[in-house]
């Protein structure tokens, strides 16, 4: 077997249980075994169990974000430092010392390469166990030849999940006779996965970035690049199978949800959208004071600040010391 | 010389293209997510740059898995080689330096 059959295969051994389960759970429930909504249903509940092992993680980084409000003053500090020089060294010094801080005070707000690194294995070990139940071959562990026959042939408003969009496509360009209806539930797909990435994509950039990270070149470049990826998307999506499809979608889904919950709850300070919650929470009359340390931009004030508010750094001495 | 130089640089300046289209068109996608400075990408570029694809490619491995969430982050260099006999275009690609650099020259 070559190398990525044998990374792959841990990943598709437990894909399948997962989808295996979830399709006897659901027949279990009365839904019928061989039907596209089974099946679809399989792989939401498979997203759902994915995404919610990678919740702690995602804990994790809204932790270090609260965290991070101790060092504002610091971090302000060095963007003073760096304030109105535009050149790539300037930026990148900044980058280097902010990161340093970060390290430092163990405040890191970015949630690492992994989560996204454990996530394309398993929509490749999708895609692949898909692909090979198109051509009705078994799985690696529990996916057997009837249920991956069943699979790749369940029919969602009489569009085959295992078909693709160019795969009609072609069909139809040649003259064949060809299932429209997979092309319709495809694009669909592919507008409704684009617009929940926009989405997700415009409300980190209108609402949770800082000033200082909109005015940095990487901000207008990632700004062009909104307009560009929803393209990008539609293209790739046409070429996967539909079940595929759904697994992404509903990832999709997910992921803009927990980001409007987050951007909701736990903003990054200095954004819009942590102005948007001080004046909500104000508003409400209950504005907590870790909001307004955030603010407490000037750095002259802020070596004092500390030694007046004991009751938030007592607080967050005491979180520290009792996760160690 | 110089050809045979070039040609032996050709499989880190295929390696560099790909990592810039990945760096152009994938990585803006997730946005910043990596704990450390430069970033995972930043990393294999400048990895593959300076030690060509073998040494880089598993210099690169190990930082992505250095890159999880228990990791502290920080400012992490690719380490230079102590002779350097190339030097980098605007765009990444290798190419033979006229002199040997010193590690003194260290590029930004």
């Amino acid at each position: 077997m070559d190398i990525i059959g044998t990374i792959l295969w841990p990943i598709k051994w437990v894909i399948e249980l997962l989808l295996v389960s979830f399709h006897s759970m659901w027949s279990a429930l009365g839904l019928s075994p061989d039907d596209g909504i089974t099946w679809v249903l399989s792989i939401v509940g498979l997203v759902l169990v994915v995404r919610a092992a990678l919740i702690p993680i995602f804990v994790r980084q809204i932790k270090s974000q609260r965290k991070m409000l101790e060092v504002a003053p610091q971090l302000k500090k060095i963007q003073d430092k760096y304030k109105g020089k535009r050149d790539q060294f300037s930026r990148e010094a900044m980058s280097r010392e902010t990161m340093e801080l970060y390290r430092r005070t163990g405040t890191n707000p970015l949630s690492s390469c992994l989560p996204l690194l454990i996530q394309m294995p398993i929509f490749f070990g999708l895609f692949s166990v898909l692909n090979g139940a198109q051509h009705d071959s078994k799985g690696v562990g529990l996916l057997s030849v009837e249920l991956a026959d069943s699979f790749a042939n369940s029919e969602l408003f009489g569009a085959p999940l295992k078909s693709t969009f160019i795969g009609e496509f072609n069909l139809f360009t040649a003259g064949q006779p060809f299932n429209g209806l997979v092309m319709t539930i495809a694009a669909t797909m592919v507008i409704l996965m684009t617009a929940s990435q926009f989405y997700t994509q415009l409300q980190i950039m209108a609402k949770n970035m800082s000033p200082e990270a909109k005015n940095s070149p990487m901000f207008r470049q990632q700004r062009i690049l909104l307009y560009i990826l929803p393209l990008v998307f539609a293209f790739s999506g046409v070429a996967f199978p539909l079940g595929v499809m759904f697994y992404w979608l509903t990832s999709n889904i997910w992921t803009m949800v927990q980001q409007f919950l987050v951007i909701r709850n736990m903003p990054t300070p200095g954004s819009e959208a942590a102005k948007a919650r001080e004046a909500r929470l104000a508003r409400k009359g209950k504005l907590v004071l870790e909001a307004q340390t955030a603010d407490a931009a000037v750095p002259e004030v802020a070596p004092k600040r500390p030694a007046q508010r004991q009751q938030p750094i007592s607080k967050n001495r005491a979180k520290k010391t009792g996760s160690k | 010389m110089t050809a045979l130089r070039t040609l032996l640089l050709l499989p880190r300046n295929v390696v560099v293209v790909l990592l810039r289209l990945y760096r152009a068109v994938i990585s803006p996608l997730y946005g910043d997510v990596c704990r450390y400075y430069p970033s995972c990408s930043r990393y294999g570029l400048e990895a593959v740059q300076e030690h060509g694809v073998v040494v880089g490619g598993a210099l690169t491995a190990a930082r992505i898995c250095r890159c999880h969430p228990w990791a502290a982050g920080g400012v992490d260099d690719v380490p230079l080689r102590k002779v350097r006999r190339y030097r980098t275009t605007n765009f990444g690609f290798v190419v033979p330096a006229p002199t040997a650099l010193t590690p003194a020259h260290r590029k930004a």
